[in-house]
């Protein structure tokens, strides 16, 4: 098969020509570049795009701890309760979106003032001045209680529960009618039926002049007659040849035993003819519209009309509104006009901030500086023996009053106490950082120790260290918080203590971990056998191996002692005495329903910082984990 | 391995004498609160205390104790004065009769001398009732989740469940609670935004629950789904999984076979160990929704200053903790047989 041809092969002299003749053949430097551990690490880190953008969000916020506490005016330390809860503003009023405005839904209506009803802390100027948008709902609300802003409605007048089977009284002040008056009064039931539990009753209506039992003029005798009554009082005087009476209006209404009884009453409403003396008086002592009459509760008052039973009302008409509100002009407003002393003014002249003359009056002000409190002058009162001045009432901006140059603006709007929730947040988070820092510090340096100490040693000295770290690590860290706290005072020294009782532990048990893995690899065998010292072995061979992993669950370490410590403060175990994060977002939880604000914009803020940590330490987990490299 | 299973409960159980000793001293040195409530009560207290061995008890006053000296209400003109006993002797007396009568110390001020077990059973039921609820919810969806998001690593449904789940887990818990009140009690309306009490009806006890429930599994879901795709993502890469596809099988096959199997290897004990550990009730959760459980007792005994209680409801989260740390450690090697929990070699 094979043939055994002949193969003639030849070989030139150039053939064999040495092609390193001329070069010297050493060590060439490495063509990529070379790089440290951490260095690596840090460009692996840069490619993890959601962990950079963790790390400036979390940079962000640390720098704005930093510089909001330091560079913000406002003040968090002194309680300023007028400046309480105003709403956030971070645009010019009028923009409709946080620009400091309130919205109020389905608020009672001040149908006299024309305003929502919230004059029970401010005034009605000043509500007026910072209204920016009103609603009023177009139908009224029937409603059965009085309300100091209801109208209409009818009388609910009753025997008394506690007295059962016994009449009661409904009368008015007593008035003078004397037979030449033409006076009458008319008198408008209602006979609506199941307004309460209890039935309508007997009742009977006079004119009562007299202590005697024959001393009254009846009007309608006992039935239960619900039509209107229009009676001629002077004609029923001439009847009974009476001249001139002084008589109240008596509502008797029979008592039952079986059950409670009321009556209706729409109106009652006295006239008089040409003749009559006293027709304003008259007006008075009668009602026609019975919330009113419900409201006075002043027994002096001519139109207040005592009752032995019980009097309450019925189908009171309300009106509701929607209204948006500017929160500071309600409290920084110039809606209110005050009043300033003579010597007060004098003071502001001779120190230049404006000019003012008595004699000429209110348009002689002339204001000539900004310090001056006062913007316009609408009243003076010149005493009238020494024809001197003894003050000036004037308007001017309420922020003056509270030491501001111009209308305040905070943020994210101000809390129970007047503070600038914005300021309080980060001032609070800065000592929750620093917390946080130290205790991260502290716990890495001890369980860095601690770990390698057991690690690197082994046998029964890690087995001593290892139950020692298990009974402490058994007590769950709420238990030991609790405990320092209850002993040592809810200071920030204690919470330090507490948190690294419990927090070492975890770095320690990772550099343990990480000292086991390292300490029999070949390199480390190696430099034992040129003689390294165990210290040189850590440092130098098994140390720098392990820090990655040891620095990341430090780091993580930061958010966890921030969460703790807000923990402890919605269990009332928050620090005291230092602007805290955990405490003010606890106590501002009670105000969840009213001003969400107050807690949502923490809750922001602890969730921003806390998905930023989580982020960043998640790609730093990843840069350091030397099993990673190359994967992606 | 019985042998193995001994010495952790064991080690578990001495564990847990130290740390409750420990607790039990530290909680003794607290500075001694009067009891409340009325004359009786307190000498019923007092009675009680010097019946148990924690206090001393004398019939005039004695000088030299100062003002340590507690005087009980008088019963026909007369009083009793105790003192404490050094906190080791009572440590002592604690010891025997927890062993004896199974005593474990009766309330001060918060429910004045009702025993301390009898509260904690009281309240236990709401707290356990409420975990078994929120587990039997997030255990599931949880791993369903997860397993969603490994079967679809690196598409848009697995950044975005990864996504979710990384901002949920960050969120701190009472942040949580706080936007779901706004929203669904304060702004919407449909759901109380309190626990709703034990004469109320059926339907208004069912939705008392959802809250609590949502906010209680959510952590949870977010935790499991994380876990669980970090676990099976790691199966999936794995060199059996790649030969079972080889040989033939189907992903559906390869996955339900034999991935799902080994990666729940590691998941379950966790998932077994979390129950247990959540037993002890979320007490911001509590407290913010007014459940009456033992996380709730924990801030009414401490506001109450009524030590023993909050003494014994630590017991009781150490307890769990521990049961918690020994479950997990047994089920590891009673679920996967590769692992022989403490073999030598």
């Amino acid at each position: 098969m094979a043939s055994n041809e002949e193969r003639s092969i030849q070989f030139r002299d150039d053939d064999f020509r040495l092609i390193q003749e001329d070069i010297r053949i050493m060590d060439t430097k490495l063509e990529t570049k070379p790089t440290t551990f951490f260095k690596d690490a840090l460009r692996r880190f840069c490619k993890n795009k959601s962990s950079v953008a963790g790390f400036f969000i979390l940079a962000i916020l640390i720098l704005l701890t930093i510089i909001v506490p330091i560079v913000s005016p406002h003040n968090i330390d002194l309680v300023s309760s007028s400046e309480k809860f105003l709403a956030p503003k971070l645009f010019k009023t009028g923009t409709g979106f946080w620009d400091g405005t309130r919205a109020g839904k389905h608020i009672v209506y001040d149908a006299d003032n024309e305003v929502p009803a919230l004059s029970d802390k401010h005034s009605v100027e000043s509500i007026r001045q910072a209204l920016v948008s009103l609603t009023v709902e177009p139908d009224p609300t029937y409603i059965d209680n009085a309300s100091t802003y209801g109208t209409g409605g009818v009388i609910v007048f009753a025997t008394d529960a506690a007295v059962a089977g016994r009449d009661a009284f409904l009368q008015s002040k007593p008035a003078e009618f004397t037979n030449k008056g033409d006076y009458r009064v008319s008198i408008r039931f209602s006979d609506e039926e199941n307004v309460s539990a209890s039935k309508l009753g007997e009742y009977a209506v006079y004119l009562r002049y007299g202590e005697g039992p024959e001393d009254r003029i009846m009007i309608r005798d006992f039935s239960r007659d619900y039509s209107d009554i229009d009676f001629d009082i002077t004609g029923a005087m001439n009847e009974q040849n009476l001249k001139n009476i002084y008589a109240q209006l008596v509502f008797d209404l029979r008592g039952t035993s079986d059950s409670f009884r009321y009556i209706l009453l729409k109106s009652v409403e006295f006239t008089g003819g040409e003749r009559a003396k006293n027709l304003e008086e008259l007006e008075e002592i009668g009602f026609t519209d019975a919330t009113d009459m419900i409201n006075n509760g002043d027994p002096n008052s001519p139109g207040y009309w005592s009752c032995s039973g019980r009097k309450g009302i019925h189908n009171s008409e309300i009106y509701y509104c929607d209204y948006v509100i500017d929160t500071y002009m309600l409290v920084y407003g110039n809606a209110d006009p005050r009043t300033y002393s003579a010597t007060e003014l004098s003071a502001w002249i001779e120190n230049g901030w404006c000019e003012y003359d008595y004699k000429v009056g209110p348009e002689s002000f002339v204001k000539l500086s900004d310090a001056c409190p006062l913007d316009e002058v609408t009243d003076q009162t010149v005493l009238s023996v020494t024809k001197k001045l003894s003050s000036i009432t004037g308007t001017s901006w309420n922020y003056r009053k509270l030491g501001y140059d111009k209308m305040p603006q905070f943020i994210l709007g101000t809390d129970v106490s007047g503070f600038d929730l914005f300021k309080r947040s980060f001032a609070g988070l800065r000592t929750s950082l620093i917390l946080g820092i130290c205790t991260a510090a502290f716990c890495f340096c001890f369980g860095l120790l601690w770990g390698s100490v057991s690690g690197y040693f082994g046998g029964n000295v890690d087995l001593f260290m290892e139950r020692f770290c298990d009974i402490l690590g058994g007590v769950p860290w709420i238990v030991v918080m609790t405990l320092c706290i209850l002993h040592l005072g809810n200071n920030f020294f204690t919470f330090f203590l507490a948190l690294c009782l419990t927090g070492w532990m975890g770095t320690a048990r990772r550099t343990r971990a990480q000292f086991y893995r390292f300490k029999g690899r070949e390199y480390v065998l190696a430099s034992r056998t040129l003689g390294a010292t165990d210290m040189r072995l850590i440092q130098r061979h098994i140390l720098p191996n392990s820090m990655g992993t040891i620095i990341t669950s430090s780091v993580l370490m930061i958010p966890t002692t921030i969460f703790s410590e807000a923990t402890l403060a919605y269990l009332n175990l928050g620090l005291q005495g230092l602007q805290a994060f955990g405490v003010m977002m606890s106590a501002n939880q009670q105000y969840l329903g009213i001003y969400p604000n107050l807690v949502i914009f923490p809750a922001i803020i602890m969730s921003l910082m806390m998905i930023s940590f989580n982020l960043f330490g998640n790609g730093l987990r990843d840069a350091f984990n030397p099993s990673l490299k190359g994967s992606e | 391995m019985g042998k193995y299973v001994l010495k952790r409960i064991g080690l578990a159980v001495i564990t847990a004498f130290i740390i409750l000793s420990l607790t039990f001293i530290l909680v003794k040195l607290l500075p001694f609160e009067r009891p409340l409530g009325d004359d009786s009560k307190q000498i019923a207290y007092f009675d009680k205390q010097y019946s148990l061995g924690y206090v001393y008890r004398f019939d005039r006053p004695m000088p030299q104790y100062g003002e340590h000296l507690y005087r009980s209400p008088a019963v026909k003109g007369v009083s009793n004065y105790y003192y404490l006993v050094p906190v080791m002797e009572q440590y002592v007396n604690w010891l025997r009769n927890i062993i004896t009568k199974w005593d474990w110390g009766c309330s001060k001020t918060f429910q004045p001398n009702v025993q301390a077990s009898v509260i904690i059973m009281s309240r236990i039921g709401y707290s356990i009732r409420l975990n078994i609820i929120s587990a039997v919810v997030s255990v599931p969806v949880g791993i369903l989740l997860g397993i969603w998001a490994a079967l679809k690593k690196n598409t848009m449904t697995d950044h975005i469940i990864s996504t979710v789940v990384m901002i949920f887990i960050s969120i701190p818990s009472f942040v949580l609670i706080s936007f779901v009140l706004r929203i669904f009690c304060y702004n919407l309306g449909w759901l109380p935004s309190t626990w709703p009490a034990d004469t109320a009806s059926t339907a208004a006890k069912i939705k008392g629950y959802i809250i609590p429930v949502f906010c209680l599994s959510f952590g949870s879901v977010c935790g499991y789904c994380r876990f669980v795709r970090a676990e099976l993502c790691e199966v999936m890469e794995s060199d059996y999984l790649l030969l079972a596809r080889t040989k033939g099988l189907t992903r559906r096959q390869a996955i339900v076979r034999h991935a799902l199997k080994n990666a729940m290897v590691p998941i379950f004990p966790s998932i077994l160990a979390e129950v247990i550990s959540v037993l002890g009730g979320s007490m911001i959760l509590e407290s913010l929704y007014g459940i009456p459980g033992i996380g709730k007792l924990f801030i009414l005994s401490l506001s109450y200053k009524d030590y023993d209680i909050l003494f014994v409801d630590m017991a009781i989260f150490t307890t769990i903790d521990l049961l918690a740390g020994v479950v997990l450690d047994l089920s590891y090697g009673f679920i996967d047989p590769r692992i022989r929990m403490g073999a030598k070699k």
